[in-house]
């Protein structure tokens, strides 16, 4: 008997000026999410699946992004280097990230390469082979990368012993491309048990945006996916982090010419009314040049080359970071010092209204700028309705962060930015790092 | 496929302005460039032009530097100073509401900057602090040192940033001067994209090109750089790497070289999709390096074929083995009928994605225009590589590839690399090691 893939419509939402996203659901579980926009003969495929590093266990960690990797190897109709290539031949361009708390895949495509896009991700989330070969492959690739990326890259270094640091209970304590001892240990059945549990259609979402017929796009999905079956989803066993009572300080030394200061300070879940009062706090700190520590700690005082700031954007509570790179032989207590008296004075004294406007034209313009190609707004509508369940949340958002008062960002001032519970990373520099060299030639 | 373009092109004053309309989000970007770019630093001079950009932004009609930063913000635009070597850019982007007040402030920047002399110098410290900054990017560190070695003598050696010691070099009358010389009416190309029509984008382009003096350019003609023969390893000495950056450089090919598009096609091949010979052998096949990649960019002047990939420092110099036994087989051998059918789709097809927001089609018409390519570069772009065939591919190879004249820059510990590096990769002629610090880095 043949399978029903027919989905259920469930519901229309607009997503900003001129565009509307359509859901559907399928008996298996599978959601998608339509955006037509026909402005190019384009379109970006995007599979969120619901699993990232929060899911993993000690021991076992990195296994989400290293299979992010493998789903690009062959499966059972699809031979290796397949997938690639023939989406390549089509024109189109593919890429995957793995975070915290999901997986992601991207095709961009010419509008006329959908059905072979269809085709070749349906395959990919139900038969992929996971062979020993290819598993130890992906490995060494995968400790390629964390050299790169963490190993040999100072904010990378710095992020993950932020993390550690700050979480000792919660799974956000690992990083997300793992421990290099468990990328190492992974075998093929780790992989097999992962994928079964987790690359079901009813742990997926589809997100399509550009160029494509509505109707033709639900109803091939429907007989791609259709066959697919939905998987009993473990219960997540995820202990939250307790209360953080005293800050934690720790000092790293890097062959980097200048002292370095990171900061993390605990950040409410992206789903928490404050967190959008947050993001508008965070850009009146340091958004920018006219931005309170960026003046003080970059135009006035000339003693950081940079300070950033960003809110977690994760399901569970997470972290401010803060980083601050010195200039010259400056050290991270004096950007420290400058640091503290600028949070002491945003919990005393609210923003003022033009700082607060400035913040949110900064957030209005960073939003429609990533808005300008489909990929943006398939990251967009997938990021937020795997995190939120709700597709245009990054216009409610914005809607929201514009209603912000003074007293919004002075009450999250005052609740989250804690010296008590903050975790405080000192980078300084190896000797060979601050040494004067002379060229050598031979 | 073809998607049509629906680049207006105008003139105002002699001066070329593009228009790129769309509707689809309430922004505008524009973009006011001038020709010349970093190759017209002065001698010992190199970072000059991009100081000079960005003080005029700083210092935009006599403002102060925080007053500009605040009403940027304040009108929700953003306004950024970009210097290739082809061109320096006043390039930007505006909530559509703020069009108007956006505009008034880059005409400013871009016709009636103060350059105050106090800004300038807190604007070479910041300078010299990015630079300090950029020694962590290992990445761009052996991006600096392969030009400084590979192309000896030539503006081509430069990076548009500069290094710590020219740009200590760099003295404010002579930055006055270079202004004098550079900032004139007939060297200017605007564009503008997104939602503003067709009337008001002239009326405001017409405000910009006229607050830019009218004083005629000098003609300044670039030769084409050429790389001294052999093969010349170049280590940046770094501690403590897990890992190098490997960039090998070589002869590349320039726009109007009739076998431009055979050798951009070959490269495709060799090099620039993940089904490549290099991505497959170097990370499918011993899962050596996350990336491995050939760029041939295009520029006024022939520009360098560059090969990069970032193995273990283990890996490194089975790695560079590898990439030019590769390469000598492709010049040898050429690609096969396959690759060749294989690389023309993924090109022709791919080429959508080129065009496909106003913002990037008006990026096109701006090249076009700031690099003198042919009119049809771009429009052209799928019937010339359409048109390419086994036997061009090869001789592009042939004529344009030399495995034996090339650079590697390597960062990475030169106690460990070198005497590996001098026994795997045959015929090094010389070997030269940069401090990852050198003030001429």
């Amino acid at each position: 008997m043949a399978a029903d893939h027919r989905p259920v419509h469930r519901g229309t939402v607009d997503f900003g000026p001129s565009l509307k996203i359509e859901r559907f659901v399928y008996p298996n579980g599978l959601t998608l999410l339509c955006c037509e926009d026909h402005s190019a003969k384009v379109l970006s495929f995007h599979t969120w699946i619901r699993v990232g590093s929060r899911h993993e266990r000690p021991g076992k960690t990195g296994l989400a992004h290293l299979f992010e990797h493998l789903m690009f190897g062959e499966t059972k109709n699809v031979g290796p280097g397949e997938y690639d290539h023939r989406l390549e031949e089509a024109g189109a361009e593919t890429n995957a990230s793995t975070w915290l708390d999901f997986t992601q895949f991207t095709v961009n495509a010419p509008a006329s390469a959908l059905p072979l896009v269809i085709e070749l991700e349906s395959e990919r989330m139900q038969h992929l082979a996971l062979t020993e070969k290819q598993v130890s492959t992906e490995k060494d690739v995968v400790a390629n990368e964390r050299r790169y990326r963490v190993d040999d890259d100072i904010e990378g270094a710095i992020s993950e012993m932020l993390w550690s640091a700050a979480f000792t209970k919660h799974s956000y304590h690992w990083p997300t491309i793992g421990w290099m001892p468990d990328i190492q240990g992974f075998c093929p059945e780790d992989c097999a048990t992962f994928y079964r549990t987790y690359y079901a259609p009813n742990n997926a979402t589809l997100v399509v945006v550009g160029d494509f017929k509505l109707a033709t796009l639900v109803e091939r999905v429907g007989k791609n996916y259709a066959l697919i079956p939905s998987s009993v989803l473990p219960i997540e066993d995820v202990e939250p982090e307790p209360p953080q009572l005293s800050e934690r300080r720790l000092e790293i030394d890097k062959p980097t010419p200048t002292e370095k200061l990171v900061l993390g300070y605990r950040a409410p879940a992206l789903g928490d009314n404050d967190h959008i009062a947050l993001g508008v706090l965070a850009e009146v700190l340091s958004g920018g040049r006219p931005s309170r520590l960026l003046r003080r700690l970059v135009h006035e005082l000339e003693i950081a080359a940079d300070a950033r700031m960003l809110v977690g954007p994760f399901r569970d509570p997470s972290l401010i970071e803060v980083s601050i790179t010195a200039r010259g032989d400056h050290h991270a207590e004096e950007l420290l010092q400058v640091l503290d008296e600028e949070f002491d004075r945003i919990r005393s004294t609210p923003p003022s209204a033009e700082e607060i406007e400035r913040a949110l034209n900064r957030i209005e313009l960073g939003l429609l700028a990533g808005l300008d190609a489909v990929d943006g707004k398939a990251s967009t509508i997938g990021f937020y309705e795997t995190l939120l369940g709700r597709p245009a949340a990054a216009f409610e958002r914005l809607e929201a962060m514009q209603q912000c008062t003074a007293s919004d960002l002075l009450r999250v001032a005052r609740r989250f930015l804690q010296p008590e519970s903050r975790t405080v990373i000192f980078v300084r520099r190896t000797p060979e790092a601050t040494g004067e060299q002379n060229t050598v030639s031979t | 496929m073809k998607v049509p373009h629906h680049t207006l092109r105008r003139e105002i004053h002699g001066v070329p302005v593009f228009l790129e309309q769309s509707v689809a989000l309430p922004l505008v970007t524009v973009t006011v460039a001038r020709r010349g770019g970093a190759t017209l630093d002065p001698g010992g001079n190199e970072g000059a032009s991009r100081l000079l950009s960005r003080l005029s932004r700083r210092t935009a009609g006599g403002r102060e530097f925080q007053a500009i930063e605040e009403e940027l913000d304040r009108l929700g635009a953003s306004l950024g100073s970009d210097v290739s070597y082809s061109s320096i850019a006043l390039s930007g982007a505006t909530i559509a509401r703020s069009v108007e007040p956006f505009v008034a402030l880059v005409a400013d920047a871009a016709g009636r900057p103060s350059l105050d002399p106090n800004e300038f110098e807190r604007l070479r410290r910041e300078t010299r602090a990015e630079i300090v900054e950029g020694l962590d990017n290992d990445r761009a560190l052996a991006h600096r040192a392969l030009r400084r070695v590979l192309y000896p003598n030539h503006p081509y050696s430069r990076t548009a940033s500069g290094t710590l010691s020219s740009i200590e070099r760099v003295a404010y009358p002579a930055l006055l001067q270079h202004d004098e010389l550079t900032r004139r009416r007939d060297n200017l190309v605007l564009g503008m994209s997104g939602d503003i029509d067709e009337d008001a984008a002239l009326r405001l382009a017409e405000q910009i090109i006229s607050a830019v003096p009218e004083t005629p350019s000098e003609t300044n003609v670039l030769e084409d750089p050429t790389i001294p023969p052999g093969r010349r390893l170049v280590i940046v000495d770094k501690p403590d790497r897990a890992q190098t950056q490997i960039l090998i450089g070589l002869d590349g090919a320039k726009s109007s070289d009739p076998d431009h598009t055979a050798l951009h096609v070959a490269m495709t091949v060799f090099g620039g999709t993940f089904s490549s010979r290099l991505m497959q052998q170097i990370r499918v096949e011993r899962g050596w390096s996350y990336g491995a990649y050939a760029t041939l960019p295009i520029d006024q002047c022939r520009q360098s074929l560059t090969l990069w990939t970032f193995p273990s420092k283990d890996d490194a110099a089975a790695c560079i083995r590898l990439k030019l036994e590769l390469l000598e087989a492709l010049v040898e051998r050429g690609i096969t009928a396959r690759e060749l059918a294989f690389a023309r789709k993924s090109l022709i097809r791919s080429h959508a994605f080129s065009i496909d927001t106003a913002s990037k089609r008006l990026g096109l018409a701006l090249d076009t225009s700031l690099m003198n390519l042919p009119d049809d570069y771009y429009d052209g772009y799928e019937r010339r590589v359409a048109a390419v065939t086994l036997d061009d591919t090869a001789a592009a190879l042939r004529q344009r590839i030399d495995p034996t004249k090339l650079v590697i820059a390597v960062v990475g510990s030169a106690k460990e690399l070198e005497p590996q590096l001098r026994a795997a990769v045959p015929d090094i002629q010389s070997v030269e090691v940069i401090p990852f610090d050198s003030p001429d880095l």
